[in-house]
């Protein structure tokens, strides 16, 4: 089943890919054979049950992991190995404890000249909001404020795709809230392709413009689910309860407790 | 004995009422009471079994005394801490270098880590008579000694830093394209600095410990021969309990000491916070 993307030239594609992981001698197939297109500039979510592949389908698109079967390319290059032009923003955090939230951030642009160095990390703290704070220690941020770093370090090196593995996951709902809206604005600002995966419903419905469900292991794609509701999106609205409906009916789960 | 009943009640009287005074204060006044009690007993002990060896605290103080006035102790403390810094220093400069390779290195670890761990539960005081046939009665054997006793505690402390490295920061690493030796500087080495620092001050206590004995052994100068030499000639258990305290005291004042490392603001994350 290949999807076509929906607008735009087709920017990362999963052609067949599998993944078998050796578990104890014990071959464990988390995917099957997912194909999938995501257009540039696409914001896509991919939404499943814990355990179901969607990480692992983002290591491999990140080049952390080689599929066992299939390939992913990006701009019709296969995928062989992690690219600074494509950065990854991990759920716990990835930055880096022992230094101010300047070096963090600089780390993709470290090569760059001085004035640049300065004019690019300037821009995207305060682009996340975190001007003043420059020197601060990840150690003496909230949460929140610590994944803004993560987000600022990835805008740095203007990626032109960025995976978010849960990226909000370890958040209050508030700051998740904020940082979902602060996400958009930025995508809208930069318009980078984003692959986001969750395991949370109003996430990928407040975010993406299509959400691929994914059935449990081995995990598979059950369907493509787009959003065609323009930002900012009313959730309160009957389309927003449709949508919603039908992802959960895809996910096996009640909507109604 | 009076003496000693009286430290004794105003002791109890002070623990009792401490819960009055802010916290701060209570860090100082509570630790001075106990041991205000333990000399309290330790005296009331000397007098009730009337023993005419083991001294009492004023003998040992008069005995500390007589330490600083006939110039040993100085001679004999900056000996034993010279040991211990050169060893320790020599120890630091070899393990940290080499726990990070080996703890990076999968087929370095696979080909080290045996001996490493073989050779680690040999005691350092098992190899004084190697040390004195190799180094001769003096500072060599010392420093010898002490380089090997700090050496596996900073080698595998430093190992088991590099191999706890979270996944996450080394992917970053990856996804940003560092890599070689500037892996090492910016990943690797910090990431595992606050457990290295953890490794040098436990490495720093065992130093501490073994020059003691290793100078009861087989050296002629140094705090730990000091004991011997006192107890040998003539008994003067004084200078033996002074010396003791002496050393407890320079162990705590090396350890205060190291510890100012995990203050630096690039460690203070790998510390849990109170």
């Amino acid at each position: 089943m290949s999807v076509p993307s929906r607008s735009g030239d087709p920017k990362v594609v999963f052609e067949g890919v599998s993944k078998v992981f050796d578990k104890k001698g014990e071959p464990l197939q988390v995917l099957q054979d997912v194909d999938l297109t995501v257009a540039e500039g696409e914001f896509v979510c991919l939404l499943g049950p814990s355990g179901c592949g969607k990480s692992t389908l983002l290591n491999i698109a990140g080049g952390f992991e080689r599929p066992t079967d299939g390939r992913v390319s990006i701009d019709g290059e296969e995928v062989t190995g992690p690219n600074p032009k494509r950065v990854f923003v991990f759920q716990e955090y990835g930055i880096f404890p022992w230094a101010s939230v300047w070096d963090n951030v600089v780390l993709g642009v470290r090569d760059r000249s001085k004035e640049d160095r300065h004019r690019i990390v300037d821009e995207v703290i305060e682009l996340v909001g975190l001007k003043g704070f420059e020197r601060a220690y990840p150690m003496e941020l909230s949460g929140g404020m610590k994944q803004r770093v993560e987000v600022a370090r990835a805008l740095a090196v203007s990626p032109d795709v960025i995976y978010m593995d849960e990226p909000f996951g370890a958040l209050d709902s508030l700051t998740r809230l904020t940082l979902r809206s602060e996400l958009l604005r930025i995508w809208n600002e930069r318009n980078p392709t984003i692959l986001f995966v969750t395991h949370d419903v109003d996430e990928a419905m407040q975010l993406a413009e299509r959400v691929v469900v994914f059935s449990a292991r081995p995990g598979r794609i059950a369907d493509i689910v787009e959003v065609d509701m323009p930002h900012p999106r009313d959730i309160g609205s009957p389309e927003y309860g449709r949508v919603k409906n039908r992802l959960y009916e895809l996910l096996g789960v009640t909507h109604m407790i | 004995m009076t003496f000693a009943v009286a430290t004794l009640v105003v002791s109890v009287a002070v623990l009792l009422a401490a819960g009055r005074l802010p916290k701060g204060a209570q860090n100082w006044v509570l630790p001075i009471a106990v041991a205000a009690i333990l000399v309290a007993m330790w005296d009331a002990a000397c007098v009730l079994t009337g023993t005419e060896v083991f001294p009492s605290p004023l003998d040992t103080v008069l005995a500390f005394g007589e330490l600083i006035e006939s110039q040993r102790l100085w001679g004999d403390a900056t000996a034993s801490l010279f040991r211990v810094t050169w060893g320790f220093l020599l120890a630091t400069g070899v393990g940290v270098p080499l726990g990070l390779v080996v703890g990076w290195s999968t087929r370095t670890f696979r080909a080290l880590n045996p001996i490493i761990q073989g050779l680690r539960p040999i005691s350092p005081i098992a190899w004084i008579p190697i040390a004195i046939l190799w180094f001769g009665i003096g500072d060599g054997a010392g420093v010898f000694l002490i380089f090997l006793s700090s050496f596996f505690p900073i080698t595998v402390g430093t190992m088991a830093a590099v191999r706890n490295i979270s996944l996450v920061h080394q992917r970053s690493a990856m996804n940003f394209g560092v890599q070689g030796l500037e892996l090492f500087r910016r990943v690797v080495l910090p990431a595992a600095l606050p457990q290295i620092i953890t490794s040098l001050r436990i490495a720093l206590g065992v130093a501490w410990l073994v020059i003691v004995a290793a100078e009861m052994v087989g050296m002629e100068t140094g705090l730990g021969y000091l004991i011997n030499d006192a107890r040998n000639a003539g008994s003067r258990y004084d200078l033996v309990v002074a010396t003791m305290i002496l050393i407890g005291l320079i162990g705590i004042l090396l350890d205060f000491l190291i510890r100012r490392l995990e203050r630096f603001d690039e460690v203070r994350w790998g510390y849990s916070q109170r």
